[in-house]
């Protein structure tokens, strides 16, 4: 039960980055190689501000979140009005700035020690009720005026700008949408750890969260959450598994790509309407199961 | 001063001169043909005016503004919609959220509404959904509006398409080749919608077409571009009897 | 500047642009940025290691050693990552995500033969460092610039003057209207991955001589990466200008602040590129067509 509720915290925390990653990329059709730095950034300032600042947890909180915003408006400002390339290059430039960033700064963020004495504030609860929230938030998100553009300009950016779509604007949005929640996943980790390491944020951690988006479906929430649950859970439980556990995630993905490469959900999403279509077999169910 | 100025422009791309002084006054209600060879440079004209690329030279202007080196999107927020010539509807979204995310610029909610239910964002995405549902109806789509665009015959793709354009609504509509790949029955279909649009609307229609009957039915003066030059302009009547566009299409008499 | 500084970052330079080519030739041919690039030097240079660099058999053989093993794995990446990807005429995207994914599935193959450890290639050099006017220059940083200007020689003679070039350009400008030609696009990618990963451990090996051999040394690639965009993304000249530039500037932001401040003022100066020339320096600008 122990083991259960912490990979159960674990899942949870991911899933909040994973919705971030899926707003970014599955969306906006953007790879970020420098979303798990902005996961850093949210947990060493939130942890930060709380030990040396003394400034209260869920402040501490929204402080992390705006300054990763801040930052990431910097950062996406050259970018979005370009190729879609240049977004990897530059964020996976970007993360490994912040791993250095981190061990210069050491007498603040502990260097390669890493940031020691965080409460640990976050319980399993905490986790499983933002998780909630944000999956929420990300759904309404994709079901606006802001997941349809996005989804516009993933398909075809000259189109949507024909449309009257500003792409650079949607582009930005998504990008601090997903630096926002993947902020957040790093304050949870922060207090639910006690602890914040240097070297937990490198570009395998971005490239990890795409996977799971792609496994699952790239084209729907559902299956990106499926996909971000089942790769936590899978090697937490089978310990044996967890040494191989990039190789084995590898070639699950690798074997997707070329035979399903929608993903396991393909397009379908979790509401009411499409569980009546797919459990009443008169109607012609749909093939993208 | 007409509704769309194009003001003697020009584009090279490279050494290769695509648009050679273009100019054309269109006015509410009217349909230009624009027609020519491939690679005579009518696309390259629409992508201008639509600011895809800017003029080298010449200007653009719409109904007294100068549009030329506006970014894309602004353009269309002034009154410029189009179609394209290689069918480009947005993968992923159905038949109504294509059209409605057309419309999405012009919703007035903020990110908050962005991520949750607030009235004003329900009150905006019904209006939207209303003007969606309307101009659906007005190309006849609104049955299909729940299916995938890519599944849709070629027709009907392009109906959405026009649906999409429409609900920016434009001053000036730009067709680029909308007969392309259509079935004889779709062609008519297509002719008497551009018709009923453009006398419903009110707004200046170009159109780029190989289907010279088709041009010829609908449109009050036509252009006859050759190698980025405008060879001839007119009437259906003036421009078939022009030698130098009998030249270009059948070739010169040795 | 002085002449050590300027020596020495030319020298990184010289790796650097061996990385970036690679980088840029997959891309100029595919349109997408191949991320598993680095984890192909990784593993090619740790199978250098292993298999010729232990046994004692010197410098040629070792650098041989990876830069063939660079080019199988291009080749075996081609084949399971995107070979059917292309067929499908999927998005990008999918080339994209293929790349993150083989470069994980490289460097955990990597880290569960070596995990965390540390390897260093024997010496092979056994005077350590010449006399040019008054700077000291290390033997090994004018071996590595010797050998990498020879390859960037060789490559650029092969890409303009040869048939096989001539048919690489073909399909990097139109691959659908090469093929109609009469070209073999599939052959041709292949034997661009064969000399990307080629190049991908030469640079591998090089970086291993530099530095030292761990399963993470293939995030260097990110200075290729940087040099590819100010040098404008999808030309190999302008890569290997961007990556010599970035060589120099770093050898010079190194002798001034130390190379934690390094890599980060190399990223500051990539945005300020990328906000300022955007189409880099050789000013490649990849267009869409409406």
């Amino acid at each position: 039960m122990k083991l259960f509720l912490y990979v159960l915290t674990q899942v949870c925390i991911t899933l909040v980055s994973v919705c971030g990653i899926y707003i970014l990329t599955g969306l906006t059709g953007m790879f970020s190689l420098g979303s798990a730095a902005f996961m850093a950034i949210g947990a060493y300032v939130s942890g930060l501000l709380v030990l040396k600042a003394g400034l209260n947890m869920y402040a501490a909180f929204a402080a992390a979140i705006i300054f990763s915003v801040g930052i990431g408006y910097v950062i996406g400002f050259p970018i979005v009005r370009l190729r879609r390339d240049y977004i990897s290059l530059v964020t996976l430039g970007f993360g490994e700035s912040i791993a250095q960033l981190i061990l210069l700064l050491s007498q603040f963020t502990g260097g390669a020690f890493g940031l020691i004495g965080v409460p640990r504030r976050v319980n399993v609860w905490f986790t499983l009720i933002s998780a909630v929230i944000v999956i929420a938030i990300t759904a309404f998100f994709k079901t606006s005026k802001f997941g349809r553009q996005c989804i516009a300009v993933k398909s075809d950016e000259l189109a949507a700008q024909a449309m009257g779509i500003n792409a650079s604007r949607v582009k930005m949005t998504a990008f601090l949408m997903s630096c926002a929640l993947t902020s957040f996943a790093g304050c949870l980790y922060a207090f639910y750890v006690g602890y914040v390491g240097p070297t937990d944020f490198g570009w395998k951690k971005s490239a990890d969260w795409v996977i799971m988006v792609f496994f699952g479906g790239v084209n729907s929430l559902t299956g990106s959450i499926f996909g971000g649950a089942f790769l936590t859970f899978l090697p937490q439980y089978m310990q044996a598994l967890n040494k191989y556990r990039y190789i084995v995630y590898a070639v699950l993905v690798l074997i997707i790509l070329n035979f399903k490469p929608n993903g396991v959900f393909g397009e379908w999403e979790l509401s009411p309407r499409n569980l009546k279509r797919l459990f009443s077999p008169k109607k012609n169910r749909r093939e993208d199961v | 001063m007409a509704l769309l100025e194009i003001r003697h422009i020009y584009k090279n791309f490279g050494g290769l001169r695509a648009i050679d002084d273009f100019s054309l006054e269109a006015n509410a209600g009217e349909i230009h043909g624009i027609i020519g060879p491939n690679g005579a440079g009518k696309t390259t004209i629409f992508n201008t005016i639509t600011g895809v690329y800017h003029p080298d030279q010449g200007e653009v202007w719409l109904d007294g503004n100068n549009i030329t080196k506006l970014p894309q999107y602004k353009i269309t927020h002034m009154g410029i919609g189009r179609t394209f010539q290689n069918i480009r509807i947005f993968k992923g979204l159905t038949v109504e959220e294509n059209v409605m995310c057309a419309f999405d610029p012009q919703s007035k909610y903020s990110i908050i509404g962005g991520i949750l239910p607030t009235p004003n964002r329900i009150r905006e995405e019904r209006r939207g959904r209303e003007l969606t549902r309307q101009y659906l109806d007005v190309v006849g789509m609104l049955g299909y509006k729940d299916e995938k665009p890519e599944n849709l015959s070629y027709g009907n793709q392009r109906k959405v398409e026009i649906a999409r354009a429409l609900i920016c609504k434009p001053k000036v509509l730009l067709l680029d080749e909308p007969a392309a790949g259509l079935t004889p029955t779709e062609v008519s279909e297509l002719t008497d919608l551009i018709r009923k649009i453009s006398a419903d609307f009110g707004f200046a229609i170009l159109l780029i077409e190989h289907r010279l009957d088709l041009v010829m039915s609908i449109s009050d003066t036509i252009h006859v571009q050759n190698f980025g030059k405008t060879i001839a302009s007119g009437t259906a009547k003036e421009v078939q009897n022009d030698p130098a566009v009998i030249e270009a299409y059948l070739g010169a008499e040795e | 500047m002085s002449l050590q500084i300027l020596l020495n970052g030319i020298s990184t330079g010289a790796v650097y642009s061996l990385i970036a080519i690679g980088f840029a030739l997959v891309f100029n041919i595919l349109k997408f940025s191949n991320f598993s690039h680095g984890a192909t030097m990784t593993a090619s240079a740790f199978i250098a290691y292993f298999l010729v660099a232990s046994k004692g058999w010197g410098l040629a053989p070792t650098l041989l050693c990876s830069a063939l093993s660079g080019a199988i794995i291009g080749l075996i990446g081609e084949f399971i990552g995107f070979r059917r990807i292309l067929l499908n005429h999927s998005a990008p995207t999918y080339f994209f995500v293929s790349s993150i994914t083989l470069g994980t599935l490289y460097e955990g193959l990597v880290t569960l033969k070596t995990g965390t450890n540390f390897y260093v290639y024997p010496n092979f050099f056994d005077v350590a460092t010449v006399k040019i006017f008054d700077a000291v220059v290390s033997k090994e940083n004018i071996i590595i610039l010797a050998i990498s200007a020879v390859a960037l020689i060789i490559l650029a003679f092969i890409i303009q003057k040869t048939s096989i070039g001539r048919q690489i350009r073909a399909v990097s400008f139109d691959r659908d209207t090469a093929k109609l030609m009469g070209i073999n696009s599939t052959l041709i990618i292949q034997v661009v991955f064969a000399i990307s990963g080629f190049f991908g451990g030469l640079a591998g090996c090089f970086l291993g001589i530099k530095f030292t051999l761990t399963s993470t040394l293939g995030s260097l690639v990110v200075k290729g990466f940087i040099a590819s965009v100010i040098g404008g993304l999808g030309s190999l000249t302008g890569a290997v200008i961007g990556a010599m530039l970035l060589g120099i500037m770093e050898a010079l932001f190194l002798s001034l602040w130390g190379s934690g401040w390094a890599t980060i003022a190399s990223f500051a100066l990539m945005l300020v590129f990328l906000l300022v020339r955007p189409q880099g320096i050789a000013g490649s600008n990849v267009q869409e067509k409406a």
